[in-house]
């Protein structure tokens, strides 16, 4: 009698981290309402343009009347008028579903038997947050750029700056490109924040009460002029930087001093949504 | 967990303001020496930001947010003589400024206006023709009021630099306490000018460079092209200035409770007033006065106004007489 042949030896105890992600992204992806959210995003910058083109030059103040005619401005007034309270809302929404959402239907258990450590389960969720909060303020900026050429136009296709400069398309989508990148890093210290929530409770409610909730107190509490002392505290206070990026030549200070801020608030929260989850039950 | 509280305290030193270091040593200077070598320095071209802490208690004026109490923040480029650049930011539009040698070219973001005024003629930088005389007589002028000394050094903007103060002598009758202007101890250009108002330990007003860099300067910050859609208003140079019948102010006084009594301004363009202020009166008459932390003005129902550092009992005596 000849013995069983012995199974292969395993070499890979866990499952490759690409499959992973790319799991976690699809199943992201494929909620339907995610990819209406991602639409209605889209249609941000075109109601701008269309509500700019409509006033017709008699624009109004600050980043929306600076668009009038000169379209280049739209991609990035969309986006800072998004980060108030739209973007944060996208990236909540996908870290309550990440956590709360799979322990409300119990699907996180098995989650937590598979053969995946807790910091790569971490990671993963993290990761599909992260994507929500790319393609989101990703698809405002190319749709903001398209809007602002074909539907706003005007400025020979050239920005003018808020200091009175004309810069060419190539350096404009430079600039367009910095307001996302810095966009995303915001979005991506209010996911954290928003994860560590999500993997304190169990109703993916409480995550995005506490996350809009937040922001509006925080809000609240930059408007007061007696709590000044706060504001270098407050995530919230950078995020009029991204207007900078329309001034000549480019001040860097403020998105730089509101990256670092958003980098201690994805720390804390990072390191907040680690630590609960290793010590989660399955 | 240690990664969170690693970020929390992260956050914390955010917070902490770059602060000042110790007080530089510098070689002594007397304020003398310190004045002369103010009124030769050659910075050569610089660019720095500068920022304005404005706690004088004035009210906002819609063409000049910048005079209400807050900080406001300006960027400037020079190129060390005639041209220069200015940039205002406030909120989500800014102020542009440019001398580019022979016009000034000023850009408002909020209306897409430029105006363009010729810069005016006549010598930009007049050097006295003996420092060291001239600033001992700038001295002794300034003794005669006041206490002039060079008190110890700061770090201002990152740069080691002298703290010239003034002071009015007892015997003045000022709202202000003491005025300090911080001097670069290398380039000798003053970095920093604060304000201290009597009964307060926080500077009334305090203007400086928060950051400060010498060197060759970008010669296309010192040009302007208006954009294209922008508005262009030309106007000519001393447009305001020469007006007719513009009555002389008088002055009353010298030193820190100099008074000065003028015609208040009349027609379209003079502010509303008489919804502010508080209404005084005495030998003089009736009006209204209007106090800040570091002066007082009464506008009377006759059409002057005073103004001075001083307090209101001084204003009521130049007003007297």
């Amino acid at each position: 009698m000849t013995p069983a042949p012995q199974p292969p030896p395993r070499t890979a105890s866990t499952a490759p981290l690409g499959r992973l992600l790319a799991a976690e992204v699809r199943w992201v992806l494929l909620r339907p309402r995610t990819l209406v959210m991602l639409g209605l995003f889209a249609l941000i910058p075109v109601v701008i343009a269309i509500g700019v083109v409509v006033a017709d030059g008699s624009g109004g103040r600050g980043l929306i009347g600076a668009t009038a005619g000169n379209g280049l401005v739209l991609p990035v007034a969309a986006m800072t008028l998004a980060l108030t309270l739209l973007l944060p809302l996208a990236v909540a929404m996908a870290a309550a579903d990440a956590i709360a959402g799979e322990t409300a239907h119990g699907t996180l258990r098995g989650l937590l038997l598979a053969p995946v450590g807790r910091l790569r389960l971490v990671g993963m969720k993290a990761s599909g947050v992260f994507v929500v909060a790319v393609l989101a303020t990703g698809l405002i900026a190319v749709v903001g750029v398209l809007a602002g050429l074909v539907v706003v136009g005007g400025a020979d296709g050239q920005l003018v700056t808020l200091s009175g400069t004309t810069i060419g398309l190539g350096d404009a989508l430079g600039r367009v490109a910095l307001v996302a990148a810095w966009t995303v890093g915001q979005l991506a210290a209010v996911g954290a924040v928003a994860l560590a929530i999500s993997a304190l409770t169990e109703h993916p409610l409480i995550v995005l009460a506490s996350v809009l909730g937040g922001l509006i107190v925080f809000g609240v509490l930059g408007a007061i002029p007696a709590l000044d002392f706060l504001q270098p505290y407050l995530l919230t206070s950078g995020w009029t930087a991204g207007a900078d990026a329309l001034r000549d030549p480019l001040p860097l200070g403020g998105m730089g001093e509101s990256t670092l801020r958003a980098l201690g608030y994805a720390v804390v929260g990072g390191g907040l949504t680690v630590a609960l989850m290793l010590r989660r039950d399955a | 967990m240690g990664a969170a509280l690693a970020g929390a305290v992260g956050l914390g030193l955010l917070a902490v303001p770059a602060g000042a270091g110790a007080a530089p040593e510098l070689p002594p200077v007397t304020a003398e020496e310190l004045i002369s070598s103010v009124m030769t320095a050659d910075p050569g071209p610089f660019n720095g930001t500068v920022k304005l802490d404005n706690q004088l208690g004035l009210p906002a004026l819609p063409q000049l947010p910048q005079a209400a109490n807050g900080t406001s923040t300006a960027t400037v480029w020079s190129d060390g003589d005639r041209k220069g650049r200015v940039s205002l930011p406030t909120g989500q539009t800014e102020r542009t400024l440019v001398a580019d040698g022979t016009t000034v070219w000023s850009w408002n973001s909020a209306d897409r206006t430029v105006t363009k005024s010729p810069e005016s003629e006549g010598p930009h930088r007049r050097p006295a023709a003996d420092p060291t005389a001239a600033a001992t007589e700038v001295v002794k002028h300034l003794r005669a009021t006041s206490t002039v000394d060079v008190d110890g050094t700061a770090e201002v903007a990152g740069r080691s630099a002298y703290e010239l103060v003034l002071a009015p002598a007892p015997t003045e009758r000022t709202l202000l306490r003491e005025v300090r202007v911080a001097v670069d101890a290398e380039k000798r250009v003053p970095l920093q000018l604060t304000v201290l108002a009597t009964g307060s330990s926080d500077p009334a007003l305090r203007l400086g460079f928060t950051d400060l860099t010498f060197g060759a300067q970008d010669p296309s910050l010192f040009t302007f092209t208006p954009p294209p859609g922008a508005t262009v208003q030309e106007r000519p140079a001393h447009a305001e200035d020469a007006k007719p019948g513009a009555a002389k102010p008088t002055v009353v006084g010298d030193g820190w409770d100099t008074v000065v009594i003028a015609k208040a301004p009349t027609g379209e363009r003079a502010p509303e007033l008489a919804a502010l202020g508080k209404p005084v009166s005495g030998p003089w008459g009736n009006g209204r006065e209007f106090t800040t932390a570091v002066g007082t003005a009464i506008v009377t129902d006759d059409g002057r106004i005073a103004v001075g550092a001083v307090p209101e009992q001084v204003l009521t005596e130049a007003l007297t007489k």
